[in-house]
């Protein structure tokens, strides 16, 4: 029972289910397990696009998209983009080390579809990682898509905007960023075995 | 001619009635002739399995129940070519005119006989018979013959086989006389005259083709009559006529046909080829919209595409529906597949997806299922399942698999991999891949490390304000802070560019991939975030 990441168990941060790392020290320093929540659904408020939120994500996506084919018998995992706002870029996407080999792009054409292709995705267990971007995520839904991280063994991302953050949601994660002059702020708002913070600075 | 005779694959294929032939044996004597075709090396011995349909034309008809009557004209008057057995309980027989045919049996049913769709029912068994023999011949309008010596071993011999094809033809309706015998036209007279005889040697075939009457032979009637007329009843009876005698009296060819059904000759055939691709009508007695009724005939429609795929080792990688309405055009839905498949199952779960949004205009009347490009199927082992024992378990199932789902789904142009070009200029530096095609295939281009390239690409350029030479964006001043990398490429296509890229830094931290052309020094375009 102890081991369960839903049973808050004070600062102490021992026995807990690695996270992926996310690549940036002070970050994983206030995640449950050091890192990204695998398996989970992540949600990611900004203002607008653009403003870092992928570069948050890159060294994660990247050691996901090169990870050693053994550990996942013979077949690295993919990663899936439902929905984005603009094209991500192959080069620039090579630049940060992502095996572009293993991208899967996904434009559907109405939010439910957005939000059947990331459930599929998801549920598949092919993908490593499935970051989608919606407006319409109620709670049932982000259930759902928790559910369907967890069969699949994928990372679920969802981009929102900062609309939805009255919202309730069933993400096990979820960060609010905003850009300002001096860089880009890190807001947790939510994490499952750990606690809300604050962090300044950190792209 | 001498070279046809070298090996027994040359001979089968060299056409015997060639006019050399047909000019030389009438004046040959019989004996010479069968010691020269004695030489012919006999390493490959045939045997035939004949399958007569005599009520074929009744059987292809529609109608299935009451008494039944195929007529045909003839001279102008229909007559009956065929009764049902009810039909023949009332007195109807064959060569009655329809008229005395319908005095006899008022309730009767008369149909025109109709050689297209007897033909159809015939390529329809032919299909079906391939599974017991390679070589599958339609040797006449209600005769099939099959090649069976490559096969008996195969079947645990030639009553196994022949009981097989028996009851399975019992089964679909059709009334059939079976014979079997080392030449073609033996075969098929044998089961003409209703004997079902295994034959596996000539001399046997010989002693007992002599005793089947003329009226086997299918020859016409005028010179069945003659023949009868001279007390010719018999094979036998013909073939004591002298030669030159019968060939004077009645031309070349029927001597030549005693010949080959003796095997004095050889007698080669053209195999029967059921079509590679694969097409299949489901015509509907009443127009239906229930989605599931139409959904359950989509699946017997891909369960005998998955039989048609499955005999030849093919697989399919894109079908076609067309669903047929009685006053609209049809309306038609494609479904592809990452790697060629057969399974029904699996096609039909991509059906099922697409089916929900497929928009009916009007209740269906047939459905038409179409296998585009067939090819071989790859087979694959599975893994051993010691190999899965990491943490993860068995996928659900594979990338090609979740990519024919989307693409049921939301349509082949939306969902895509990509992969790097190499190209200067940045909107050709990469495009789109197929996943439905080979994707394996790794780019090999490598974009260099000092370049500064953006997360985000904006679809097209975005033209941004300028205030005084100075880009804005989102109503403030954009500070330089890399640049410019000069790009002035393409000029051998329509599509060149000459622009200064810079990365710039709006006043709320947003980084952007903004350029400037070089021919009109003042507009500025944005074309990227950094993300």
């Amino acid at each position: 029972m102890l081991e369960n990441p839903r049973v808050w168990r004070g600062r102490s941060q021992a026995q807990r289910k690695a996270g992926l790392a996310s690549g940036y020290p002070e970050l994983d320093r206030h995640l449950p397990g050091g890192g990204w929540p695998a398996e989970a659904l992540t949600e990611i408020l900004t203002e607008q696009y653009g403003i870092g939120e992928l570069r948050l994500l890159m060294p994660a996506l990247a050691r996901l998209s090169a990870e050693d084919a053994q550990s996942d018998h013979g077949e690295p995992g993919w990663i899936a983009w439902v929905a984005p706002p603009f094209q991500p870029y192959p080069p620039a996407l090579q630049q940060c080390g992502i095996d572009l080999s293993r991208m899967l792009i996904v434009r559907p054409k109405n939010a439910s579809e957005v939000l059947w292709s990331a459930e599929q995705a998801l549920s598949s267990g092919t993908c490593a990682a499935v970051l989608f971007w919606t407006e319409e995520l109620d709670d049932q839904t982000s259930r759902r898509l928790q559910l369907a991280a967890e069969k699949g063994h994928s990372w679920a991302i969802a981009f929102r905007p900062m609309l939805a953050r009255q919202q309730p949601s069933a993400a096990a994660l979820r960060l609010e960023l905003h850009s300002s002059e001096q860089g880009t702020r890190v807001h947790i708002l939510k994490s499952r075995g750990g606690r809300p913070t604050v962090l300044n600075n950190l792209l | 001619m001498s070279r046809a005779w070298k090996s027994p694959v040359t001979a089968r294929e060299a056409a015997p009635t060639s006019s050399a032939a047909q000019q030389a044996l009438p004046f040959l004597e019989p004996a010479p002739l069968v010691q020269t075709l004695s030489l012919t090396p006999t390493s490959v011995r045939r045997l035939w399995f004949c399958i007569w349909l005599p009520g074929l034309s009744l059987e292809a008809s529609r109608s299935s129940d009451g008494a039944t009557a195929i007529v045909e004209e003839q001279q102008g008057i229909h007559r009956v070519l065929l009764a049902d057995a009810q039909a023949e309980a009332a007195g109807v027989m064959a060569g009655q005119s329809a008229n005395a045919a319908l005095a006899l049996l008022p309730t009767l049913q008369l149909e025109e006989r109709s050689p297209l769709r007897e033909q159809q029912v015939l390529e329809g068994l032919a299909t079906w018979l391939e599974r017991f023999s390679s070589f599958v011949c339609i040797a006449d309008r209600d005769v099939l013959l099959l090649e069976i010596a490559g096969s008996v071993r195969l079947f645990g011999g030639i009553r196994p086989l022949r009981e097989k094809i028996s009851t399975s033809l019992c089964q679909h309706g059709f009334a059939a006389s079976l014979a079997i015998a080392p030449t073609p036209l033996g075969a098929t007279w044998l089961a003409r005259a209703g004997r079902r005889v295994c034959i596996r040697d000539e001399q046997n075939l010989r002693r007992t083709l002599r005793d089947l009457p003329l009226a086997s032979l299918n020859w016409p009637e005028g010179l069945c009559a003659s023949l009868t007329g001279m007390g010719v009843i018999s094979i036998g009876d013909c073939l004591r006529l002298p030669r030159e005698g019968f060939v004077r009296r009645f031309g070349t060819e029927h001597m030549l046909e005693l010949d080959r059904a003796l095997g004095h000759l050889p007698d080669p055939r053209s195999s029967w080829r059921a079509p590679e691709r694969f097409c299949a009508d489901y015509e509907m007695t009443e127009e239906q919209s229930d989605r599931e009724l139409l959904l359950n005939i989509c699946r017997e429609l891909l369960l005998s595409h998955e039989q048609f795929l499955l005999l030849r080792q093919l697989g399919a990688q894109r079908l076609s529906f067309s669903f047929f309405h009685l006053k609209s055009s049809a309306t038609e839905l494609r479904l592809g597949c990452a790697r060629a498949d057969r399974s029904a199952e699996r096609w039909l779960a991509l059906l099922r997806i697409r089916f929900e949004q497929l928009v009916l205009p009007e209740p269906v009347i047939a459905i038409r299922l179409r296998s585009g490009m067939t090819q071989a199927l790859q087979a694959e082992s599975e893994r051993l399942s010691f190999h899965t024992a990491s943490n993860r378990p068995a996928r659900r199932y594979s990338i090609a698999q979740l990519a024919e789902r989307l693409i049921a789904r939301i349509g082949e142009q939306s969902v895509h991999s990509m992969t790097l070009v190499a190209e200067h200029r940045p909107h050709y530096a990469w495009r789109a891949q197929s996943l439905l095609s080979d994707w394996t295939s790794n780019t090999l281009s490598e974009v260099r490390r000092h370049l500064q390239r953006p997360l985000w690409m904006l679809p097209e350029p975005a033209l941004l304000p300028a205030d005084s030479g100075y880009p804005l964006h989102q109503g403030s001043r954009l500070q330089l802070l890399h640049g410019p990398e000069r790009l002035e490429t393409g000029w051998w296509d329509e599509d060149g560019i000459s622009r200064d890229y810079y990365t710039a830094v709006n006043p709320a931290g947003i980084r952007l991939w903004i350029f400037r052309n070089r021919s009109r020094t003042s507009s500025w375009y944005l074309h990227g975030y950094f993300g």
